[in-house]
């Protein structure tokens, strides 16, 4: 039992350590969406097969809204080095203030982010209005 | 009877190579690791740690009283070790493709799956949770052909060791050989990844021999640029989040779906619904490979 405690406590002091040597290092960069065609991308390599046909990017690049031909609405946003996604399905939880669009998913973990889209946000907050399902997220 | 592992002693040169490759990335990739992924792979190996020594018990208990059952006594000569590594090595295999195509199991592999990354912090990104995921029922049994519980124990040790290195971007290819017939970070990198043509792919251990055999080795290809992950990303760092997602959607779904179609979120593919509205693996190539023409 002793051995196994000092295993453990070694252990965790050798990931804090690699974790604050991943910092020191400065891992993991400053990522953002250059353009539209990397959201694009970034929208296809979430769901295969999505192909925007309107999309808004956050003015510093940490997110972006897509809309498919079938009216399905992809939220993207930054999660650490990479993006991550969900399909809005509801307008719950979407808020605007002046240039900035607040979007919660129905999944809590992937938490809520807040896109600056200048003009656009409220051109987007009118359209998502029409979002009336509370179904599962893909 | 306690069982030789050898993969405590080697996680001292788990640490040592995260490091150099973490200094690999600073001059080359920076974005090939970031410091809430390595903190959440790590901490998850830690807990697998944790749980290998909680359930650690029941497994060897369980080994030797199949072993009271084997068919032979195979004894301890070194092609003994060596067919016990082989054979092994294909029961993991099976075991593996069963944590990609049954959803209980995957419930409990997908951890290893989820980070974004592809670096040796992966590597140690386990699971909590394999003994309820049965994983074991596909490598304990080969005790009864008359392997020695503690050289079947050892034999996966090893296994899991040689899995380490093959979990980094920083190796390219290997000598043609060598790629045939070892799994490698080539091999490797496509088995994690989410790129359509990639999905369910290379299930190997050691040995890229089974993939051949079964019809699911696909080969890189160093024209389309890989991403690592899982279907359905998590987008957050919470680590028991992490480790309990799939559990807590098998639970919901089972719970939401009629009663005719229940069990099917327990073992059919993930990604499986009863009114078709979500995506298989399958249903996500098939539909990639319409798009190619």
């Amino acid at each position: 039992m002793t051995g196994l405690l000092i295993q453990l406590s070694t252990s965790l002091a050798a990931i804090l350590a690699a974790f604050w040597l991943a910092r020191h290092l400065q891992l993991g960069g400053d990522l953002r969406i250059r353009g539209e065609a990397e959201a694009r991308a970034l929208a296809d390599n979430a769901i295969c097969g999505f192909e925007a046909i309107d999309l808004a990017i956050d003015r510093a690049g940490i997110g972006a809204l897509l809309r498919d031909a079938e009216g399905r609405v992809l939220l993207l946003r930054r999660h650490g080095a990479h993006f991550a996604s969900r399909l809005l399905d509801s307008h719950a939880g979407i808020r605007l203030d002046r240039n900035f669009l607040t979007l919660a998913t129905n999944d809590r973990h992937f938490g809520e982010v807040t896109l600056d889209l200048g003009p656009q946000a409220q051109v987007w907050a009118a359209s998502l209005r029409h979002l009336s399902g509370h179904g599962d997220q893909a | 009877m306690k069982p030789m592992d050898p993969v405590p002693y080697a996680v001292p040169f788990f640490m040592a190579l995260i490091v150099i490759e973490m200094y690999w990335a600073r001059a080359r990739r920076p974005e090939a690791y970031e410091p809430r992924d390595t903190l959440s792979s790590l901490a998850m190996g830690l807990g697998s740690t944790v749980a290998g020594a909680l359930t650690g018990g029941a497994m060897v208990t369980l080994a030797f009283w199949l072993y009271q059952y084997r068919i032979a006594t195979l004894g301890w000569a070194w092609w003994t070790w060596a067919a016990c590594f082989v054979i092994d090595d294909f029961g993991y295999y099976w075991a593996h493709r069963g944590g990609h195509r049954i959803r209980w199991m995957w419930a409990s592999h997908v951890n290893h799956h989820s980070s974004q990354h592809y670096n040796l912090s992966t590597a140690l990104r386990q699971t909590w949770t394999g003994v309820v995921a049965l994983n074991f029922m596909f490598r304990l049994p080969i005790v009864l052909l008359g392997f020695h519980p503690l050289m079947l124990f050892a034999c996966g040790g090893v296994n899991l060791i040689y899995q380490f290195w093959i979990h980094t971007e920083a190796v390219k290819r290997l000598p043609a050989p060598f790629e045939w017939l070892f799994n490698t970070p080539s091999h490797h990198r496509v088995h994690h990844a989410t790129n359509p043509r990639y999905l369910d792919r290379n299930y190997a251990g050691v040995f890229m021999l089974w993939d051949r055999m079964f019809g699911s080795f696909e080969p890189e290809v160093d024209e389309e640029q890989i991403h690592y992950g899982i279907v359905k990303q998590l987008g957050t760092f919470d680590l028991l989040w992490t480790s309990f997602h799939e559990w807590i959607g098998i639970a919901r779904d089972v719970w939401a779906a009629p009663w005719g179609s229940k069990f099917g979120y327990v073992w059919r593919a993930p990604g499986w619904s009863h009114d078709g509205s979500r995506d298989t693996s399958d249903m996500i190539r098939a539909r990639w490979q319409e798009r190619q023409g």
